[in-house]
């Protein structure tokens, strides 16, 4: 709705972009009515509503192939690439936190925290221009565009320098929750008795207090999936990676709205559902929270 | 006035003069921690350059020069450009410090309009306790929206140029800032100053103002401080789209854009905006932390 509703007050007029700028007055008249922009809005959006649930999102104005066919498209590589990103920065920064939290204190300590923060500091374009110049440029790898799905070799390879362009900020978050949220643990009544039970320092670590250590860390990986997305869209445009963010942006700058439109809507759909496979993850993790 | 309200006002006075010592009680506890110094003393820097840009700038951001295009640092084209000139000859010196001025200038309106706007959103909700539950769901769900999409959304209708990427970046800070507000003016409310002042007749406005706000601003200042490493970062982030900032403007994110199609040849165009976001951002996240440990046992929830 919030989509719809953004896209109506638009100052351009999209008959006009679509009629192009050679087209007569008559002609672009002839359009906005062929495109029912001529109705009332609240019409107009109800026609939208109902058409949204049908899964009918328009046509793009450009290529004038329907938007639900350019979403199909574009879906499944941007999944590809934030799983690709997910696969690895997840378990490095889980790692590194807790190796952080087992040397409290000490240089390892130091130089993962201050790895953290410079992670979440760099703009991602940064990383990934720093990555297109010295491997890209010395042609180790591909940067443009995808050669395949994932499980080819092609396609294995073209996901690599976008995956981790994109992972190289999202471990530093991960490391630092884990960290904060593991400290908070081994300093727990239930740690302590494990120890006193004879369980070595790295068993009572890991089987104790990580697991429940967790829950915090899940939370950041479900909140961070907006900012994973942000830095997904920037990725894709980078690597012309034909996924939903280059989809929407090239969509904005030349003034597609339906497409825009759509490509917005199923990013923060998509996001929506993320959120729920998250409280779903809880729910395993905490089976107190599954009861309640 | 009568002498009750003006002594009240005093004791509001003096709470208010306390929250400032203890303040520099934290800032003298960050300066001890050296990279939390360094970080304040590099960004006292960067301000004051960006602010004085237009008369430290060597060189004219905008006046180009086709022979000197694409000079690298140190090339003996261009001996008077000491970080070498851009692709349409351009001083990257002078560039990177308008470049800093737009960015933090991005930055920080976006911080103190959205900063207001969440604060006034949370000293309401903690003043009007039946605005509490309504006004808070919203906040959730502006806080669970990712504010990247925000810049899409508004780019998309607004248009792309800087004014959409301002409101963008306002309106992704609105929600963070309305939780700390809220938060410090709820425990404010629990103080008997507050039912005194309600005692002795003064209105909504007044205790909004003289006792809520000007008790909770220290607060809300620095976290409006904290949120602009991320305005910056994701501010640039759109500009790089091409999102924000149209060319020829100097900003770092679009700056950085530009250079993108000349990495192989000149890679100094892109690097040097890049790093510039970089150190900046990295120097108030650093500081940022620090004040969140000087400041934790107050703020912990």
């Amino acid at each position: 709705m919030i989509g719809f509703l953004l896209l109506q007050v638009v100052p351009t007029d999209p008959a006009t972009v679509v009629a192009g700028p050679s087209a007569t007055k008559a002609e672009v008249e002839a359009i906005r009515e062929q495109m029912g922009l001529d109705r009332p809005l609240w019409v107009q959006f109800a026609g939208y509503l109902g058409r949204v649930l049908q899964l009918d999102l328009g046509r793009s104005m450009i290529s004038n192939r329907p938007v639900v066919d350019e979403i199909a498209l574009t879906f499944w590589p941007t999944v590809e690439l934030m799983l690709a990103c997910l696969i690895w920065a997840v378990p490095l920064g889980i790692s590194l936190g807790t190796l952080a939290a087992r040397r409290r204190g000490t240089l390892i300590d130091r130089a993962i925290m201050a790895l953290s923060v410079m992670g979440v500091s760099v703009p991602v374009f940064w990383v990934g221009l720093l990555l297109i110049q010295y491997v890209g440029g010395a042609g180790l790898l591909p940067f443009q565009g995808r050669n395949g799905p994932i499980w080819t070799a092609n396609g294995l390879h073209s996901i690599i320098l976008p995956a981790v362009t994109l992972g190289a900020v999202f471990v530093g978050p991960v490391a630092r929750m884990t960290r904060t949220s593991l400290l908070e643990t081994l300093g727990a009544d239930y740690v302590r008795t494990a120890r006193a039970k004879g369980a070595s320092d790295w068993r009572v670590t890991i089987r104790h207090a990580l697991r429940n250590a967790m829950i915090p860390v899940v939370t950041l990986v479900g909140l961070q999936i907006g900012f994973l997305l942000g830095g997904s869209i920037v990725t894709e445009t980078m690597f012309a990676w034909p996924g939903v963010g280059r989809m929407a942006v090239g969509a904005i700058t030349s003034s597609d709205f339906p497409l825009a439109q759509g490509a917005i809507l199923i990013l923060a759909v998509g996001f929506m559902l993320v959120n729920l496979i998250v409280d779903v993850l809880y729910a395993y993790l905490d089976p107190r929270i599954a009861r309640s | 006035m009568t002498d009750a309200a003006l002594s009240l006002q005093n004791a509001a006075d003096q709470r208010a003069i306390g929250a400032l010592r203890r303040k520099n009680a934290v800032w003298r506890r960050i300066l001890r921690d050296p990279p939390a110094a360094a970080a304040a003393i590099f960004l006292f820097a960067v301000v004051a350059a960006a602010i004085l840009a237009p008369w430290i700038a060597p060189f004219d951001p905008y006046a180009n020069n086709m022979r000197l295009r694409l000079c690298p640092i140190g090339g003996a084209r261009c001996p008077d450009f000491l970080l070498g000139a851009d692709n349409q000859g351009r001083d990257m010196v002078s560039r990177v410090l308008f470049g800093l001025r737009a960015t933090l200038g991005m930055g920080v309106t976006a911080v103190v309009i959205g900063g207001g706007l969440g604060a006034l959103i949370g000293l309401s909700a903690a003043y009007f306790k039946r605005l509490d539950q309504p006004l808070m769901r919203l906040i959730d769900v502006l806080l669970s929206f990712p504010s990247i999409l925000f810049g899409l959304a508004i780019a998309a209708v607004l248009g792309t140029g800087l004014t959409s990427l301002v409101i963008a970046l306002s309106v992704a800070a609105v929600p963070s800032i309305a939780r700390i507000a809220r938060g410090a003016a709820q425990s404010i409310m629990q103080q008997e100053y507050m039912e005194a002042g309600r005692a002795v007749g003064l209105g909504d406005a007044a205790l909004i103002w003289r006792y809520l706000a000007l008790n909770c601003w220290p607060t809300i200042l620095i976290y409006m401080t904290l949120q602009l490493g991320q305005a910056i970062l994701l501010g640039a982030a759109l500009s790089f789209l091409g999102l924000g900032a149209q060319a020829p403007t100097a900003e770092l994110g679009s700056m950085a854009a530009d250079g993108r199609k000349f990495l192989s040849i000149a890679p100094h165009v892109s690097t040097i905006p890049c790093a510039a976001i970089f150190l900046v951002v990295l120097a108030f996240n650093v500081l940022g932390d620090a004040l969140r440990d000087a400041l934790d046992p107050k703020l912990r929830q």
